[in-house]
């Protein structure tokens, strides 16, 4: 902004000033009654929500499924997204510093005197996106499980093979439903219409590299291998 | 009665004290308006002198008080020109976010002092001390909940306050510094997040801490420096929670606070943005004169 | 000393010089130029100066000043600094060997979990898994000199904990969706490196655990790092290895 883009400024600001109110009682009011919402509202979240305490830390667990607290799940989901090794660094420290320095340099980066949000496109369509893109990202971390839950429904003939499933592994390659991880193996919600059970039975057994093979579990507990291959074969999609 | 600015004296009352012997307004009214004057005795009317005399020292005592305040820090007129300062014409409910957001701190202030009368910050005896905060100490499930959800409160308070911030435009000329201040604190923000989440030293604690201080390692050079430096040494140890503590509690409030401070200094001296829908209506002659 | 430089006000027709700088006019005389300046404050015009003063009252206690600020900043700050980072400099716990059992209990078709203990004071948060099992001639093809494989359940994404799923032989992450195969090499997902490794030694029968290292993907030895740190590719030279171990 420039001295004359300034002092227009400071103009119309000391007219709007001296039609305003004062700040005692018109402002404190307002603001007193926003501090008791606050309170209440933290009393009731505290009252009807509790402070459970989870399991005391345990860092030799092999069950444990490890989360952040809400307010960080755009970071974690972040994690999640970026896939290359050698890109990780950027998502932990990069994607976030760079964010920050930004935002603290936002007033000097965007100069344009003009204040209302539908005169200045830019930065309203980009206060927006961004917006959005946190939102998303945490409702996306919010609902990312653990390798070994599979949420999509089945009939009660297949819930056996669905416990196969989800205590396999294959929640780490592939996705099923809503679980699971997208790469470096397919979608399998539909797999059933793509594939006959034999198929997805050879694959199994002689599958593609770097998909483990499952003849192991053909020949320990062939009921549960047959079980998975049922249930894989029932996954026709929605 | 000086210190009570113009809105604040009451009308006629204090000036008429020194004229008139009654109290309230001129002694004729209140004849007129007391019908039971003539059958008064001399008892009653020295209660009624009494109260009078009460209703006034009520009022003298605390101003006096003031007055010895003011006489020896010279803070009236600063207090009356943050008290009475004018915010600018169409300010609205979201203009309150801010000190919504200050006082979601204040309480996680209070509700902290109150939690670290109890909580015993060794990896072996947290976990056990936090249970019993729950458990046994009175009201202690109560203040712990507040804690824990008045940081989820104070976090969406910040990130709201931020956003009106940005979309009215309140960060540009002449505000520059405060919308810096302002970041700064919602990175200070987010860190009291992070390490006061390591406290209960429950397993979502203990984890959400290892990936952060191991995440803070994947910066280049210094980043594994940083990392030992968070964690106190190689691996997860005793002086970790000790140092989390130490900066939950001790560091990062104060910075908190102290930065709290600069920005409403500022807020005040600058004053408050109207919001940016509205447009002076200038008088005529200035108008000609921007021509 | 500084030597009066040799710019022509044509040059910076704005700049005006300060006194002692101000060029000596036209012609370059070398003996002008080379005048030291002198020591004594009488001779530098001070008001107030005596014979053979070369600091003034002024500039002694200005700097003496400072310097005993410094003193007592230094004194408060730097034990302060070596507290808070000292920690990185002192050596990790020299841990002895942890007994796990017997060799027996192995064999190298599956992972056995244990617990050894990483942190010697801090009682359970000092504990972590392992995945044992015996290092087989046949297929393992690392040159680690190894006796067993001892497999750490550090993520090497971020360090979250890893469990083996016995049916696909794979190490799997709950966090990132980080997968490895049953050798620890990364397999897919966002992990950076192999899953780090412990020494191992057979005494009297028995299977002994030692220090942590890390591994490239090529399951070459390194000193241990944090996770998320690579060992290969461009970005191993931005990650330092701790000065103690």
């Amino acid at each position: 902004m420039n001295n004359r883009e300034k002092e227009r400024y400071l103009r119309e600001y000391s007219i709007l000033k001296s039609q305003g109110k004062p700040f005692f009682p018109y402002a404190i009011l307002k603001d007193s009654v926003m501090a008791i919402i606050t309170l209440v509202v933290i009393i009731l979240m505290a009252l009807i929500l509790g402070a459970e305490l989870g399991p005391k830390a345990d860092p030799t667990t092999t069950t444990y499924t490890p989360r952040p607290e809400w307010y960080f799940f755009f970071l974690f989901e972040l994690l999640r997204v970026v896939k290359p090794p050698a890109l990780v660094f950027l998502a932990t420290v990069g994607i976030p510093t760079v964010c920050m320095v930004l935002l603290i340099l936002l007033p000097f980066i965007d100069r344009n005197p003009e204040r209302h949000p539908l005169k200045r496109p830019i930065a309203t369509f980009t206060g927006i996106t961004i917006i959005i893109a946190m939102a998303y990202l945490t409702l996306e971390g919010a609902l990312a499980g653990p390798p070994t839950a599979i949420d999509l429904k089945t009939t009660a003939q297949y819930e056996r093979g669905k416990n196969v499933a989800a205590s396999s592994g294959c929640l780490g390659c592939h996705r099923i439903g809503e679980n699971g991880n997208s790469g470096p193996g397919p979608d399998l919600t539909d797999i059933g219409s793509q594939l006959q059970k034999e198929a997805i039975a050879r694959t199994l057994i002689n599958p593609t590299a770097p998909m483990p093979s499952f003849s192991k579990l053909r020949e320990s507990n062939p009921k549960q291998f047959n079980e998975l291959v049922n249930y894989l074969g029932s996954l026709k999609g929605e | 009665m000086k210190l009570l600015p113009g809105p604040l004296r009451r009308r006629g009352n204090k000036d008429d004290d020194e004229k008139k012997p009654n109290g309230n307004g001129n002694g004729a009214t209140t004849a007129l308006r007391r019908p039971n004057a003539p059958d008064e005795t001399a008892k009653e009317r020295e209660k009624e002198a009494g109260r009078e005399r009460l209703k006034k020292t009520a009022v003298e005592v605390p101003v006096a008080a003031l007055g010895w305040v003011d006489e020896r820090t010279g803070g009236g007129p600063f207090l009356r020109g943050f008290l009475f300062r004018k915010v600018p014409k169409g300010t609205n409910w979201y203009y309150t976010l801010g000190s919504a957001t200050m006082f979601a701190f204040l309480s996680q202030a209070v509700t902290g002092i109150f939690l670290a009368m109890y909580y015993r910050p060794s990896a072996t005896e947290a976990y056990a001390s936090v249970q019993h905060i729950n458990d046994e100490v009175f009201l202690g499930l109560l203040v712990r909940g507040m804690h824990k959800w008045g940081a989820t409160v104070m976090v969406i308070l910040i990130f709201l306050h931020m956003g009106r911030t940005f979309f009215f435009g309140a960060y540009k000329y002449p505000r520059e510094l405060n919308w810096i201040i302002g970041v700064v604190l919602l990175i200070l923000t987010m860190v009291m997040a992070l390490t006061g989440y390591l406290l209960p030293f429950d397993q979502r604690s203990f984890w959400a801490t290892v990936v952060a201080a191991n995440i803070t390692g994947t910066g280049p050079i210094m980043g594994p420096y940083l990392a030992d430096f968070l964690r106190g040494g190689a691996e997860f140890g005793a002086t970790t929670l000790s140092r989390f503590y130490a900066i939950h509690m001790l560091l990062i409030p104060g910075l908190i606070a102290a930065l709290i401070g600069a920005h409403l200094f500022l807020v005040a001296k600058l004053g408050t943005t109207a919001p940016p829908w509205l447009k002076a209506e200038k008088a005529r002659d200035l108008s000609q004169e921007e021509i | 000393m500084t030597r009066v430089p040799v710019l022509t006000v044509k040059c910076r027709p704005q700049f005006v010089f300060p006194p002692f700088l101000t060029p000596s006019s036209n012609v370059a005389d070398s003996s002008k130029r080379k005048k030291k300046k002198s020591p004594y404050t009488a001779d530098r015009g001070m008001i107030g100066a005596f014979e053979g003063e070369t600091v003034t009252r002024r500039a002694l206690f200005s700097g003496g000043a400072a310097a005993a600020g410094g003193v007592a900043t230094a004194a408060f700050a730097l034990p302060a600094l070596g507290f808070a980072i000292g920690p990185l400099f002192s050596q990790q716990n020299p841990r002895t060997l942890q007994d796990v059992g017997p060799e027996a209990d192995f064999n190298p078709q599956t992972y056995v979990p244990k617990v050894i203990s990483i942190s010697t004071d801090v009682g359970d948060v000092g504990k972590t898994t392992i995945y044992v099992r015996k290092f087989d001639p046949a297929r393992d093809t690392d040159k680690l000199n190894q006796p067993y494989v001892v497999v750490s359940t550090r993520c090497a994404h971020a360090g979250c904990p890893v469990r083996y799923v016995q049916a696909a032989q794979r190490f799997i992450c709950p966090c990132h969706g980080g997968v490895y195969d049953f050798d620890g090499k990364v397999s897919g997902g966002p992990p950076v490196r192999p899953l780090d490794r412990f020494d191992s030694k057979v005494v009297n029968g028995r299977v002994l655990v030692g220090m942590r290292f890390s591994l490239d993907s090529d399951l070459g030895r390194h000193k241990p790092r944090d996770p998320g740190q690579h060992l290969d590719g461009l970005w191993q030279y931005i990650y330092p290895s701790r000065p103690t171990t």
